[in-house]
């Protein structure tokens, strides 16, 4: 990952061009990043309230916990696909320029990171809302950002390789994504599993990063030292094998674009 | 010794038997379903694809050189090379210097962003400084005669403006190897003639130039030593004249 460092303007750059336009042709633009995770929040908030908000443990809050998990899941989500799909899409230059394509994996991964920074706003108000106070601990979600972004950008640049040689893997992948999803808790507390399927869920190092942003945040979870210990492990592993394994495949994928 | 020192100097690109061979499913099966079909049946197969072999020249400072072949012939392959975006599998490629990739000119421009913006990105592109591109962006612009439109999206452009924009970026900074691939017919007859001298005075100034074409009145005219490749193997290489005419008469 050190070839970044020299590509800084580059990186810039092309985290800018992520961020405005996704929604340049739209009226609010750059508003949608802040207006998105609120009325996905809100939507999710009306049908699942009823049914989850009392059975999490008490002084947790339904609301904020809801919006936690959506904004740090659209993270891994938008991240990856983003991620895996910006060196396909970028092939015309990549194949013409010697730039190193890594670049663009990382670009993709930070823009994910400032939306969801920028997420942290409409988080902030749904907190005090619901009578949260926010945590002291809000710096360590900035943590929890970093290794989430350090973990998509792995498994981002192990899935562009994929991505390019085989047609079909963007459909896996994209179920494989909504597995994961409901292998997370983002809408349901854990506690309302049984006891094997909630070791299902402690297995995804999903719910680590999600426990501890939750807990970071508002105070609105209880995250274990396995929960710290996973996360790190889990994105230090991923960008290991993510820069290995594309290092090793590029040149010969690189021929097939 | 001295003049073999200075040949070293002057040798801008330096390719030494260069190759490009990759592995290759045998049926090319772009599916992981069919990959694990074939897998459960014992029937994946590797081949080799040898797509560039033994490939050796040299080129000086205000030399140009042709790559003519036929579609599938390593051209490609060669030129990837060349830019430094493919590493060979045999062989050592040495370019000395900054290289202006002309090739596909626009593949890294986006039909949303801004004729500014675009610039601004295609220069960082190749390697150019934010700064310094920021005072150029409105020469680039009226040199491409698309001055008005800079601040409108790229996707209001005509297709000759777009080429003529990435033709002026792409040549805005003196490079010492350009790379070109069938460009020499952007934009309208006056644009040509402007961008035909922009070519010379670049190669006067001392740029090495490798230049991919069918048209082979243009190689004719332009370069002194031609390589001809077929099916990866260099075919003929040497004075221009002999290896077009010799080409034609396949």
């Amino acid at each position: 990952m050190l070839v970044c460092v020299s590509h800084l303007e580059l990186i810039r750059l092309l985290v800018g061009r992520e961020l405005t336009l996704r929604y340049k042709r739209s009226v609010l633009g750059i508003g949608w990043t802040l207006l998105n995770p609120i009325l996905t929040s809100f939507v999710l908030w009306i049908v699942f309230s009823f049914v989850f908000a009392s059975k999490l443990p008490s002084g947790q809050q339904f609301a904020p916990y809801l919006m936690a998990g959506i904004l740090l899941n659209t993270f891994f989500n938008q991240g990856l696909m983003a991620s895996a799909e910006s060196i396909a899409g970028n092939g015309g230059v990549l194949t013409k320029i010697y730039i190193p394509p890594q670049i663009f994996a990382v670009s993709a991964a930070l823009a994910a990171l400032v939306n969801f920074l920028i997420g942290f706003l409409p988080l902030a108000i749904v907190v005090i809302i619901s009578g949260q106070s926010l945590s002291l601990w809000l710096p360590l979600s900035l943590v929890v950002a970093f290794f989430m972004a350090i973990f998509v950008a792995g498994i981002g640049l192990t899935l562009s390789i994929l991505f390019i040689r085989f047609d079909d893997s963007r459909n896996i992948v994209a179920v494989l994504l909504m597995i994961t999803m409901y292998l997370t808790p983002i809408f349901y507390p854990v506690s309302i599993l049984n006891s094997t399927m909630q070791s299902i869920v402690r297995w995804n190092p999903i719910t680590s990063y999600l426990e501890i942003f939750r807990w970071a945040f508002s105070n609105n979870a209880s995250p274990s030292g396995r929960d710290w210990i996973f996360m790190i492990v889990t994105s230090l592993a991923s960008i290991t094998i993510g820069t290995y394994f594309f290092k090793k495949k590029w040149p010969k994928t690189m021929a097939m674009l | 010794m001295a003049k073999n020192d200075g040949d070293a100097l002057m040798a801008v690109i330096k390719l030494e038997n260069v190759g490009f061979t990759y592995r290759v499913l045998l049926n090319r099966t772009g599916s992981l379903k069919e990959l694990f079909k074939e897998a459960v049946h014992g029937r994946v197969r590797m081949i080799d694809y040898v797509a560039l072999s033994g490939v050796s020249f040299e080129l000086n400072a205000g030399e140009v050189v042709a790559i003519i072949g036929r579609n599938g012939a390593g051209k490609s392959t060669l030129l990837k090379i060349l830019a430094g975006v493919l590493p060979p599998t045999e062989g050592k490629s040495v370019v000395n210097g900054s290289i202006a990739p002309m090739i596909e000119l626009g593949a890294g421009l986006h039909p949303e962003m801004t004729g500014s913006e675009n610039v601004l990105f295609y220069s960082v592109l190749m390697g150019r400084k934010t700064k310094k591109v920021k005072s150029r962006i409105a020469a680039i612009g009226e040199w491409a005669g698309v001055t008005d439109h800079m601040d409108f999206p790229l996707r209001t452009f005509s297709s000759g403006m777009v080429a003529r924009l990435a033709f002026a970026t792409a040549t805005d900074e003196k490079a010492e190897v350009l790379l070109v691939d069938e460009i020499l017919s952007v934009g309208d007859a006056e644009f040509q003639k402007k961008s035909r001298a922009r070519m010379d005075q670049l190669i006067a100034s001392g740029a090495a130039v490798v230049l991919v074409s069918h048209d082979l009145n243009s190689v004719r005219e332009l370069s002194t030593r031609t390589i001809w490749l077929e099916a990866g193997h260099v075919k003929m290489f040497g004075e221009t004249g002999a290896v077009v005419d010799a080409y034609e008469a396949s």
